[in-house]
């Protein structure tokens, strides 16, 4: 019965998404209950699911009552969706969720920065929000009134040109197609 | 009293009898009836179309206009079912062409269409008005050529999900200039398309109603394409995005102008590449939508879809991407008082803990909308306690299909079996029809489906129970199961085989990775002469086992009235 299912998956039309391998590279962290005692037949299953053999819910019953966590590998075929659906949101998905811009950030005056992923954030708003747990000051958001203080600052990016421009003025993805870099400048400079 | 009528006046009250199932009610009374309903029988429904053959349609049905014909197994839509199984339509075209049928309408599931199929359709049959094809494969555009340029009184053209070879991008420009009559048109599933022809088709056809674009029309497209056709009623729009580098002002608010004419549009998909800031335009629309389906929108989510969905207050039925997350479902709970249908799709069905929905977001769905009777939900787990929650909230369920991305998933707060939640379910809506399982199941959770589910007509399972016993009880509980498809579960010989008539009273059966065996089906092939009995072997390991007891891997049997096809490939056999 396993190696039938083995052997049957290069006959039937599986496209790649569907592939085990892929669904393991993007596991997430563990978060099951301790194990008494079946820690091998637990391993045993893992290596099952991921050959894409089919286990009865009785066999997972037997070994153990916690949830099946750490990599989610799919069985073969499922979840039940079709090819269709499933190849369009792939794509996306490496669009949006698995795709990452990380760029430095630096505040005037601390010689260390940081990076900050910008496809984590879905704003401006969200942007500054973010960087105001990172850094220590009050940064004043886009068309907020211009206070020419040394006490506050202003985020700036520098563009595919090299200039400096200030954030904000510009729709959110037209800002990600042009940003390198981010600078917290003192509200004076502006 | 009825039998002194004459024959026209049986035949004028048989008119007002339309749905598939009270016509067969109605033949079967006695002789009279049935002689004077199949000749004033107009549309006909065959769900699997090797139960039986074309002549015996015609034969029956002689004043045929509208055919629906389903091909094959439910389970071919998730990779289980393997190239060339078959579902050919080329032999039913071919039969209705020679016997001169006035064929009007055809509508096709699941089956293999080529190229030829379309061309004799499209010169068969002079007033061919309508073609529906839902996931079908085998033909090309060269087939649509020979649609749209022959068929003279073409009134629809409707292609979901077909997987359609793309050659010359040249068959909507074969539609004549004479052509006006389109009322409903959808490509959506096709990635390019000529777009001067479509502007072309679309003002010189006054009476589209329904327009589904594909990714290949533009946004500047479809506002001249909205100037031409404000009385659309359902529109698929195709990529909603303007260039994030061109100032391209003009042409947005040229197409807000114009949604703003159109006032009549109820249904709205698409968004296949959609830019978020150029949605504020539809806005206007949401207000009298009545369907929204952003199932291929993975583009807006977020506070965007929040924005979208808060102005859908009309909405019945919703077909959206899990991006919606629980607390998005919160807020359809609020807003879509008259939601009756609601579809989650899993945005990214292979990754570990992104899901967003869980059963959180359906417990609030049930509490916001109470006229919930349809449910396709992909979730990252489900509760008992949410489950009877949403049966209390919501008795009157049709359809109730649950997919936990991890199949046998117990509940995560109790670590029990979900056999209780969806007994709640089965008991509490009455009417439900279909049914699909997932989660940690024991047998009791069948138990519950054969005492409560008596109106069950299909139900799939994967990954589900523990013994023959679980297969029984809904076997022998399900007075009207029509369809049985399982997957992965223990269930084996003793169960198939238990009560071998049943399977006449159904459509069909699958199972796949079960504890069937060999010998197992063919008992019931020789018992059950009126059943085809289909085993499905991908590679060679039957050949060298052809043991009675080897478990057979994958198994599809359906009534028929017409014997073993003749056109099930090599890797088919049918046991007699």
């Amino acid at each position: 019965m396993g190696i039938t299912s083995e052997q049957h998956s290069s006959a039937s039309s599986i496209d790649s998404s569907s592939d085990p391998s892929a669904a393991a590279a993007t596991s997430s962290s563990s978060f099951c209950a301790p194990i008494q005692g079946n820690n091998c037949a637990r391993i045993d299953l893992s290596t099952d699911l991921r050959l894409g053999l089919s286990i009865s819910s009785s066999y997972y019953n037997d070994l153990f009552p916690t949830p099946t966590t750490t990599t989610r590998v799919q069985p073969l075929n499922w979840p039940p969706i079709r090819s269709i659906l499933r190849s369009a949101h792939l794509d996306k998905a490496l669009d949006h969720k698995q795709a990452s811009l990380f760029i430095k950030i630096y505040m005037e005056g601390i010689p260390i920065g940081r990076k900050l992923n910008l496809f984590a954030q879905d704003g401006y708003d969200s942007l500054i929000t973010t960087i105001a747990h990172m850094f220590p000051t009050t940064i004043l958001c886009p068309g907020a009134d211009r206070v020419h203080s040394d006490k506050y600052h202003v985020l700036t990016y520098e563009d595919k040109e090299g200039d400096w421009m200030l954030v904000g003025d510009v729709p959110w993805e037209m800002f990600l197609n042009n940003v390198k870099r981010l600078k917290i400048t003192r509200a004076d400079r502006c | 009293m009825m039998n002194y009528f004459p024959d026209e006046v049986l035949e004028h009250v048989f008119d007002f009898v339309t749905s598939h199932r009270d016509r067969n009610a109605v033949s079967l009374v006695c002789k009279l009836w049935y002689r004077v309903e199949r000749f004033s029988r107009q549309r006909v429904f065959i769900g699997n179309c090797y139960a039986i053959s074309p002549e015996r349609l015609i034969d029956r049905f002689p004043g045929v206009k509208a055919l629906t014909l389903k091909g094959k197994p439910h389970f071919a839509d998730f990779n289980l079912v393997p190239q060339d199984w078959g579902g050919y339509v080329q032999p039913w075209i071919e039969a209705l062409a020679r016997s001169r049928i006035g064929l009007e309408e055809l509508r096709l599931k699941r089956m293999v269409v080529s190229d030829e199929s379309l061309d004799v359709l499209s010169r068969s049959f002079t007033n061919f008005k309508s073609l529906v094809l839902v996931s079908c494969e085998g033909f090309t555009t060269d087939g649509l050529e020979a649609i749209a340029a022959n068929c003279r009184f073409l009134r629809e053209l409707d292609l979901q999900e077909n997987e359609i070879e793309e050659k010359k991008n040249l068959w909507l420009g074969c539609f004549p200039d004479s052509c006006t009559s389109l009322v409903s048109l959808n490509f959506a599933c096709l990635k390019e398309i000529n777009l001067v022809a479509l502007e072309r088709l679309v003002a010189r056809n006054p009476n589209l109603k329904s327009l589904k674009l594909n990714r290949a029309v533009p946004l500047e497209a479809l506002q001249r394409i909205l100037m031409r056709a404000p009385q659309l009623v359902d529109l698929g729009t195709g990529s909603f995005v303007l260039d994030r580098d061109s100032d391209d002002s003009e042409t947005y608010r040229k197409l807000r102008g114009t949604i703003l004419k159109c006032r009549s549009i109820r249904n709205l998909s698409g968004f296949l590449e959609v830019a978020p800031r150029c949605l504020p335009a539809i806005y206007p629309i949401c207000l009298n939508l009545t369907y929204l389906n952003l199932s291929y929108a993975a583009g807006i989510h977020g506070s965007e879809l929040i924005k979208l969905i808060r102005l859908c207050g009309k909405l019945q039925r919703l077909w959206i991407l899990d991006y919606i997350g629980d607390k998005g479902l919160e807020i359809v709970a609020s807003t879509c008082k008259d939601l009756q249908e609601l579809r989650v799709f899993p945005s990214d069905p292979f990754g570990a803990g992104h899901a967003a929905v869980t059963e959180t977001g359906l417990v609030a769905i049930s509490s916001g909308c109470p006229k919930l009777n349809s449910l396709l939900y992909f979730c990252q787990q489900m509760t008992n306690a949410a489950l009877i929650a949403v049966a209390k909230n919501c008795p009157n369920f049709i359809r109730f299909r649950l997919c936990i991305l991890d199949p046998t998933k117990p509940d995560p707060v109790t670590m029990q079996p979900l056999d209780e939640g969806f007994g709640a379910i089965v008991q509490s809506s009455k009417r439900l029809r279909r049914l699909s399982l997932s989660g940690l199941l024991t047998d009791r959770v069948f138990l519950y489906i054969g005492m409560y589910a008596e109106q069950l007509e299909m139900l799939s399972i994967a990954f589900a129970g523990e013994s023959d016993k679980g297969m029984l009880y809904v076997l022998n509980g399900c007075k009207k199961l029509r369809k049985l498809e399982i997957r992965d579960s223990p269930f084996g010989d003793m169960a198939l085989l238990r009560d071998v008539g049943k399977y006449e009273t159904m459509r069909s059966l699958w199972m796949s990775s079960c504890d069937v065996t060999l010998g197992g089906c063919k008992t019931l092939a020789k018992q059950m002469p009126r059943l085809n009995v289909e085993i499905i072997n991908e590679n060679d390991q039957m050949e060298f086992a052809h043991e009675d007891s080897q478990k057979v891997e994958k198994m599809y049997l359906y009534r028929t009235l017409v014997g073993p096809r003749k056109d099930a490939p090599e890797f088919v056999w049918t046991l007699v």
